[in-house]
């Protein structure tokens, strides 16, 4: 402890430090920085000592007001409304954790229900990253992250079949124009083996022009000396491969709450025994918390406060499906410049430039600490240090959409999965930032353990749910069909012959199918994560009023009621003549 | 997959599209099919319930969707075959056109001739670069029409514009009519975006300010918007640190540019001029593809529809002719190039025996007085004297520009020669 605090405070000796050391290794910080910057970093020191598994991080920045969500409120009206379900297992959040916990755990006779503060599934971090199922090889050895994220890339193409998303194992490459950067390369590629990436190669130029044309295209060929190739690199959207794990997970019997905030953790002699939420009291046996960038609050609510999430932001420009990719492969180029950046950077640097499955550019995301957990405003600052990243060519007015999101990360920056020491029945599945969508089938896995184990330990082993179906199917995307098969389909469905989004080239049958899901969509944004309806270059200009129609219609609200994102983000205030307002009519 | 074969197919149903089809009628095309993605005909005039629309081709001042009617009852008395609620998903350089709707599935449409009338979109928030948060208020002004005009629903209470454009004033004005309080107009140029018409009927007559080289940098409010940022931008249209304020709103409405909407046409092969963001055209408005001809906003955004309706009906004529075979002048086209103060011209090639030929053009800048001149080689074969010359009102003029050399359009100041 004293040798902690020394070098805490050698390292930072402006700063008055007041430490408290716990017999687990959990470090708690209090004292006051100059700026945020400063209070994370004094975090990642204080987490990187011999003793100290995770920081609990309080230290503060005078005159700079970091918003709390007040739960208070919350509670009592929670407490109100009594309790209003029962079940074995609560998971807490519907990212693309919480829907992979629950998908995988939907195997076994126990009544699960996920509930999720937002309006729909994969609306945080699951929504606003690259979507990109990294091999792995960029993971510090020996961690949990490098095992899951090796594990998760290989269990994809499983799911990918299972659950029927696009995933395109597209392969990476990190290339060098000079031999004086081999020593870089190889750094890689060891850390590639030692992490068991699997097909990882260093091969010479030649081959690497071969595998990747478009080094040929850009005229760089010539000068390619070696790369190293990771044939496993897969691109998924992260939304898609989100509702199918939800849809799967309510075809077999897992239920969904949206809109139901937890505002506290109930436990019993130091066991859990259920939630307060905004819609009421939920009994249950076990809690699982997947609530991203507020897993460290739910935690401290279970009694258990181990870590402290600090937000990183990341912002992402999406281009114009007209501007098309350079490289048929994800490639980098490692020059000095780059391997100086990566030094200097001790954690993420962000991404660079990848393309979406639907082959839009996608470039970044940045990354910037940041106090504020909801804070997903985008700058222009960070949207150079996005759009640089990538090739210097990509010209800003192909840019559709700007947007970010906030990697929930913890101290040790790495994943949090373990039933808590502290308190009986409450799982951490948290700081599950880049590469949590690549592990995430490994995650899963790794909790099924965790509840199996559990449970044959309390004496009553978990029983196999005999009517599992691991197996959805997606809707008909029309865009995908050839004409002949566009045809057919318009024959059998008319609603598939009118098209509502003219960007992407969405039907109303695609749209209607959406809403008439098992895990149906509430919104527009959510209407756009299913179907891709107001996601092109338009975003929505045209489409936006049609599928408001459609949402108030099918689900009979008033067009007034239908929002852009959830609650308090209504579209329309009000009508402006008679007859306008009925629900499910104009 | 339902087949059908046809002379003419033109692709859209608003202003050009309509007076397309009409003229090729008139000059004796057989089989015109006109082919359009809404349920009803007239594109975006349905939702322009303000007037001032025909004023140079019926001397009347109309609104927008009376306009549209006078075409729609005109290609309904002609008999002209028309589809709607279909959209068009492909077209190719044989002239191929793969459309849908909800009765007939698929259609293989093989056209002889093809006009594009597909008009253009609005650019849209992340498009300017506007940054902060990504609430529910903020709306092109397009879609602010159509919600208000159409659906009858207000978007918002409290209105900030972004874009001096027409579009932007119309609805400045539209929206304080209908009720919702419009905090001010902002323009990133220094010179207004919109018709001086505009400014005095829908700024100055109902007191909304307008603020030149001011641009909306930031939105605020994570449900819906509550505030804007807006900041002075320098020469380089960069905002001037320190001159940012912060407008209470719940409404940003963009009215910040048009994009001509040639996916269509660049799928099939049409060669694109970059500064009309439209294809390169011919006195007959074709394409680079003989026999796909272009009209209206699809190929070059016009600010008066009369205008629209007018490239339409030299489209059509143009597709007339390719239709019986004859083509004008010979297989090398002559370049028109932009001369003193003009940003761009359209046509933007000529044959050598074009014959007359209407020009529309931009000036680059605001000038009180210029000629307007039109030379071949170094004849000059058009001149006239224009005052009050600002970019948002496009000029227009006709001149027999047939001959073997080089075109040139130019605004000569008074006094000065080329």
């Amino acid at each position: 402890m004293k040798k902690i605090k020394n070098t805490l405070q050698k390292a930072f000796p402006e700063i008055e430090l007041s430490l408290q050391l716990d017999g687990r290794g959990i470090l708690t910080l209090a004292g006051e920085c100059t700026d945020w910057q400063q209070v994370v970093a004094v975090g990642h020191r204080a987490a990187k000592l011999p003793g100290v598994k995770n920081v609990v991080n309080e230290l503060r920045v005078p005159g700079l007001a970091v918003p709390e969500k007040d739960y208070g409120p919350l509670r009592s009206r929670g407490l109100k409304r009594g309790v209003v379900a029962d079940v074995d297992l609560l998971i807490i959040g519907a990212g693309i954790s919480g829907c992979a916990v629950a998908r995988e755990l939907a195997k076994y006779r126990l009544d699960i229900l996920v509930v999720e503060m937002t309006d729909d599934v994969a609306t945080g971090a699951t929504k606003a990253n690259n979507g990109n199922i990294h091999p792995g090889q960029a993971e510090k050895p020996g961690t949990l992250k490098a095992r899951l994220n090796v594990e998760g890339n290989r269990l994809y193409s499983r799911w990918a079949k299972e659950l029927d998303f696009t995933l395109q194992r597209c392969g990476a490459m990190g290339f060098i124009t000079s031999t004086l950067l081999w020593p870089a390369l190889l750094h890689g590629y060891r850390r590639a083996v030692k992490n068991g990436v699997d097909g990882v190669q260093l091969v010479g130029g030649r081959k690497a022009v071969a595998l990747e044309p478009g080094l040929e295209r850009c005229g760089l060929a010539p000068q390619v000396k070696g790369a190293m190739w990771l044939p496993s690199m897969g691109l998924v959207e992260p939304y898609q491969v989100t509702v199918a794990l939800a849809e799967n997970a309510a075809d077999n019997g897992v239920r969904f709450w949206f809109n139901c905030t937890v505002a506290d953790i109930l436990t019993e002699k130091g066991i859990v025994t259920g939630a307060v939420t905004t819609e009421g009291i939920i009994r249950a046996r076990t809690i699982i918390n997947c609530a991203g960038v507020h897993a460290d609050e739910i935690s401290a609510m279970a009694g258990d406060r181990c870590f402290t999430i600090h937000p990183r932001k990341g912002v992402i420009a999406i281009l114009d499906k007209a501007q098309k990719p350079k490289f048929d492969r994800l490639c980098e180029h490692i020059t000095l410049k780059t391997v100086k950046q990566s030094l200097q950077k001790s954690h993420t640097k962000g991404g660079g430039m990848c393309y979406t499955p639907e082959k839009n550019i996608l470039m970044g995301p940045s990354a910037l600490e940041i106090p504020d957990k909801e804070d997903l405003s985008t700058s222009a600052e960070e949207l150079a240090y996005a759009m640089g990243r990538g090739d210097e060519t990509i010209d800003y007015s192909k840019i559709i959409r700007i947007f970010a999101g906030n990697r929930p990360a913890d101290y040790s920056e790495d994943f949090i999965i373990e039933m808590s020491p502290v308190t009986g029945g409450f799982i951490n599945v948290s700081a599950i930032q880049s590469p949590g969508l690549a592990a995430a089938p490994a995650i899963a896995k790794r909790v099924e353990q965790i509840v199996v184990e559990a449970a044959a330990e309390s004496g009553a082993p978990l029983e196999k749910n005999p009517r599992w179906n691991p197996i959805r199917r997606r809707k008909p995307e029309f865009r995908h069909l050839s004409r002949r098969e566009q045809d057919a389909l318009i024959q059998r469905d008319p609603r598939y012959g009118r098209i509502i989004c003219r960007c992407e080239t969405v039907t109303e049958g695609e749209i209607l199918e959406a809403i008439r899901s098992p895990v149906p969509p509430a919104s527009v944004d959510a209407i756009k994560r299913r179907t891709r309806a107001g996601m092109g270059r338009c975003q929505g200009g045209f489409c936006q009023p049609r599928v408001l129609e459609l949402l108030a219609k099918e689900r009979g609200e008033r067009w007034t009621e239908v929002t852009l994102k959830g609650e308090g983000s209504n579209i329309l205030l009000r009508p402006n003549r008679p007859g306008a307002g009925k629900r499910g009519a104009r | 997959m339902k087949r059908l074969d046809l002379d003419l197919v033109v692709i859209g149903g608003g202003p050009a599209g309509l007076a397309a089809a009409l003229k090729a009628k008139e000059l004796g095309a057989e089989k015109v099919l006109l082919l359009e993605r809404n349920t009803e005909l007239g594109g975006i005039l349905q939702q322009c319930i303000h007037d001032g629309f025909g004023i140079h081709r019926f001397n009347k001042r109309l609104s927008g969707n009376q306009y549209a009617q006078l075409f729609i009852d005109e290609v309904e008395r002609m008999d002209i075959a028309v589809k709607l609620d279909t959209m068009v998903l492909e077209i190719t350089a044989d002239k191929k056109v793969y459309a849908c709707n909800k009765h007939e599935g698929m259609l293989e449409i093989n056209s002889k001739a093809l006009i594009l009338a597909m008009g253009c979109r609005e650019r849209t928030a992340s498009q300017v670069l506007i940054h902060g948060e990504r609430p529910a208020g903020v709306l092109t002004a397009g879609a602010v029409q159509r919600y208000i005009n159409m659906e009858g629903y207000l978007p918002g209470s409290k209105a900030v514009i972004l874009g001096s454009g027409d579009i932007g004033l119309i609805m400045a004005r539209r929206m304080t009519l209908e009720g919702l309080s419009v905090q001010g107009v902002y323009e990133v140029m220094p010179d207004p975006g919109g018709l001086t018409r505009n400014l005095v009927q829908c700024l100055d007559d109902f007191g909304i300010p307008l603020h030149l080289s001011t641009t909306v940098t930031a939105v605020h409010g994570r449900k819906r918007v509550e505030a804007v940022t807006v900041a002075q931008v320098n020469e380089a249209m960069s905002p001037v640190a320190g001159t940012e304020r912060q407008v209470e709103c719940d409404l940003l409405v963009l009215a910040v540019g048009l994009i001509p909407e040639n996916e269509l046409s660049r799928a099939a092969g049409v060669e694109m001029d970059p500064r009309t963001g439209g294809p390169l055209l011919d006195e007959n408005f074709m394409t680079s593809i003989p026999g796909i001809f272009a009209a209206g906003n699809v190929a070059v955004v016009f600010d008066l529809v009369d205008h629209v309706s007018q490239s339409g009906e030299i489209a059509a004529a143009g597709a007339v002719d390719y239709l019986a075979g004859k083509p004008k002048g010979v297989e090398s086209y002559r370049p028109v190039r932009a001369g003193e103060n003009v940003s761009f011209v359209v046509p933007q090639r000529l044959n050598r025996e074009c014959g007359l030929t209407t020009f529309f053009l931009r000036v680059k800048k605001p000038e009180k007085v210029a000629a307007l001149s039109c030379y071949t080689g170094q004849k000059q074969i058009f001149k006239k004297r224009r005052r009050y010359l600002a970019p948002p009102e496009m000029l227009t003029f006709t001149a027999n520009a047939s001959g073997a050399k080089g075109i040139t359009v130019a605004l000569e100041k008074e006094a000065s020669r080329r």
